[in-house]
């Protein structure tokens, strides 16, 4: 392993950080805010960081895989350290814990907050917890390949450490070609949403802080009250298509948008995907209607908004699910779970593996009643392999599993049952709200210290697909 | 980029990260500064002042019972020296009106004082008004009541404009030590990554051009030793495998 081919690049991603932590710096300037030193700082630090490498390393055109992986780990965990310093250094509510949970929760795209009172942060530091959702929405590594002088097979290398197996078929272009697919879709996405929610009333402001945390399927806001703020149907109804569309894969998006919907229509993902949310909020919205919401109106505005911002792994809010029946609060916690389509930006298990799981169940009973055939599962017409259906269940396991013992040790923290299950699940899907004392309508602020340090491994092991995360650990044993 | 020219960057930049923290923190401790010199200037002044307000008020209620027991000498003597202690008190608080709202409770404290002052500045002993417990609860009372909640409030005021500085003044004592903290972990940090890299192309290659000219000298192996850099240290190995070839022949 070549620890210095791993800072050359590592320095590009905070790089990067540096860039949109000077962004952020100037707002703050902007507004004459308590945020300009804090985050001007952490921009010269990150820079500094950033550039040496390239002062001693000189570039390399071939890259390991061991290496790449490296880099793609090791990058996402040095964004978050470097995130969490512009909120140490502004202090408030962040403790060295509160700091490091925001960053990770913005990174990994979570949502969830620590912060009581977020309106009382300067804009320069909104701006920056928006960013930080941003960046890692598309991938920090993603980003990092658009600028990476040697791309070639250390693109690809990089690339597959961050997309779970089913999505890499999706994109039959090289990694170039494939960045500048992800890469138009987001920004094209972003602008357009940004656009649409100043006209629905939104400042500028408030319009890009949403647009980044929706892109992201991050859930960041900049208001107290998160999306039920504005009470805005306009806002909420723009807000949710966007969510559908950022839990869609990035390149079956950009076929869409380049005049081959076909393709989109014909994916059993998307259309399983589709499938699921509208169930979801039909479910959701029967059980409500009558016992929280009088009118149809606004019992399927609310089901559809909560359904498909946990569903997508966004977990922005228009209401405050945890007053809702047992029965919606389950089906919200199932899509907690389960999240959107892989090659999308949001978390959980997603509905790739839900279809691989359900066509490995068809095969087995396919192989229980006929004995002695062969049985293959298919899957739009290709050939499943055995190992990639074993992966996915394993990784099905694994993920309740994690999900599961974390929530079992926050439990064991003196947290009740209904929040240390919920917290672990919405934080290891990459969704942010949970139930009980960390609903929609409240926060991470009252978590012991220690649960909130476990929260941000499930954070990391979620989008990192758990596996990306172990290896880590493992480096030396990795033949 | 040469051997010196990334060790005067390697310094450097530990010398800017160490920089503008100690900048910074210096900044912010002379903010502490400017903000403890405002709590006295704006908030103690005034709490004091209305301390000694209360306090005169206190007296001349006391001195007023005195007057009301027919005490004429005694009452009249305290009520002299507790008004001029009031008005001294009054003519500071008017003075340093700095915070949003206190004028309106100086403007209050004027008012409700000088209606108390109206009642005991009229005769009382050897009137009807000696001895008169009813008239001192049903009017004096109520206006000393009054005027030492119009003072109360003025003190309120500057309690919690002093407590909101306070606390301004915490966040900024956090503001000045974690540069501080950060940019010494940061160089620590930098320190580590600066030797790994000094180590790895200038430590190393030197070692093993060493290794390659003993391995030469005594047993006449070839020179064979590839730096990747271009610095003087892979002009050092080209010319040591140029001095070698050139002996060679």
């Amino acid at each position: 392993m070549r620890y210095h081919i791993v800072l050359r690049y590592a320095g590009i991603i905070l790089l990067i950080n540096a860039a949109f932590l000077l962004i952020s710096g100037i707002i703050s300037f902007w507004q004459g805010d308590s945020g300009f030193f804090p985050l001007i700082y952490t921009a010269i630090i990150a820079a500094l960081f950033g550039v040496f490498p390239f002062i001693f390393v000189p570039s390399t055109e071939e890259i390991s895989i061991k290496e790449g992986f490296t880099i793609v780990v090791s990058s996402w965990i040095l964004s978050c350290l470097i995130g969490m310093v512009p909120y140490i250094l502004w202090g408030g509510e962040f403790t060295l814990t509160n700091a490091w949970f925001e960053s990770v929760s913005g990174f990994t795209t979570t949502g969830s907050s620590i912060l009581t009172n977020i309106e009382a942060l300067p804009d320069g530091l909104l701006f920056w917890r928006s960013t930080t959702q941003w960046i890692g929405g598309v991938g920090i590594i993603i980003f990092a390949l658009s600028i990476l002088p040697s791309m070639g097979k250390i693109g690809m290398t990089l690339y597959r450490s961050e997309i779970s197996p089913l999505a890499a078929a999706n994109f039959r272009y090289q990694t170039r070609e494939t960045l500048r697919i992800i890469m138009t879709v987001y920004v094209g996405l972003t602008i357009v949403e940004t656009i649409l929610l100043m006209f629905c009333g939104m400042d500028l402001f408030d319009a890009i802080t949403h647009s980044f945390a929706t892109i992201a399927t991050g859930g960041f806001s900049p208001k107290n009250l998160s999306v039920a703020h504005y009470g805005s149907v306009q806002i909420e109804t723009v807000i949710i298509v966007f969510m559908i569309l950022s839990g869609i894969n990035f390149g079956l998006l950009f076929l869409t948008f380049s005049g081959k919907a076909k393709t989109l229509l014909k994916s059993t993902i998307f259309r399983t995907y589709l499938i699921m949310l509208f169930v979801g909020v039909t479910l959701v919205a029967i059980n409500i209607h009558g016992t929280v919401y009088g009118e149809w109106g606004g019992t399927i505005r609310h089901a559809a908004f909560q359904v498909i911002s946990i569903g997508t792994s966004t977990g922005f809010a228009s209401a405050d699910s945890t007053i809702w029946p047992p029965f919606s609060q389950m089906l919200i916690i199932f899509f907690t779970l389960l999240c959107a389509c892989s090659g999308s930006t949001s978390g959980g298990i997603k509905v790739d593996r839900i279809v691989l799981f359900w066509h490995a169940i068809k095969k087995r009973i396919t192989e229980i009643q006929h004995t002695h055939a062969i049985v293959k599962a298919k899957i739009e017409g290709l050939t499943i392999d055995d190992d990639v259906l074993e992966a996915s269940l394993l990784y099905i396991i694994l993920y309740v599993g994690i999900v599961f013992i974390s929530g079992l040790i926050i439990s064991f923290l003196g947290v009740d049952i209904m929040t240390a299950f919920s917290a672990s699940a919405a934080t290891m899907g990459n969704v942010g709200p949970g139930f009980g004392l960390v609903g929609s309508a409240s926060n991470f602020a009252g978590m012991p210290e220690l649960g909130k340090w476990i929260l941000t491994g499930d954070m990391l092991l979620g989008r990192l697909e758990i596996f990306g995360l172990l290896l880590l650990f493992l480096l030396k044993s990795w033949k | 980029m040469g051997i010196r020219a990334k060790m005067f960057a390697g310094f450097l930049i530990m010398a800017v990260m160490l920089l503008i923290a100690g900048a910074w923190s210096i900044y912010e401790l002379n903010n502490i500064g400017i903000s403890v010199q405002k709590v006295l200037d704006e908030n103690y002044k005034s709490i004091n002042a209305a301390k000694s307000m209360i306090e005169a008020l206190e007296r001349e209620d006391s001195a007023i019972l005195l007057l009301l027991l027919g005490k004429r000498e005694e009452g009249r003597d305290i009520l002299r020296s507790a008004d001029e202690a009031f008005q001294t008190a009054y003519e500071t608080a008017r003075s340093n009106v700095t915070i949003p709202g206190e004028q309106e409770r100086i403007d209050a404290i004027s008012r409700t004082y000088d209606r108390y002052k109206t009642l005991w500045s009229r005769p009382i002993v050897e009137t009807a008004r000696e001895g008169n417990l009813d008239w001192y609860f049903r009017e004096v009372h109520a206006s000393f009541l009054s005027a030492k909640l119009a003072v109360q409030e003025l003190m309120a005021l500057n309690d919690t404009t002093m407590y909101q500085t306070a606390s301004g003044v915490e966040n900024r004592a956090h503001r000045a030590t974690m540069p501080g903290i950060i940019a010494i972990i940061a160089a620590f940090v930098f320190a580590l990554i600066f030797s790994f890299l000094i180590n790895l192309f200038i430590v190393t290659p030197i070692i093993r051009i060493t290794s390659g000219i003993e391995q030469y000298a005594e047993s006449g192996r070839s020179f064979d030793v590839k730096v990747e850099t271009r610095d003087e240290i892979s002009k050092l190995a080209s010319s040591v495998e140029s001095l070698i070839a050139r002996s060679k022949k």
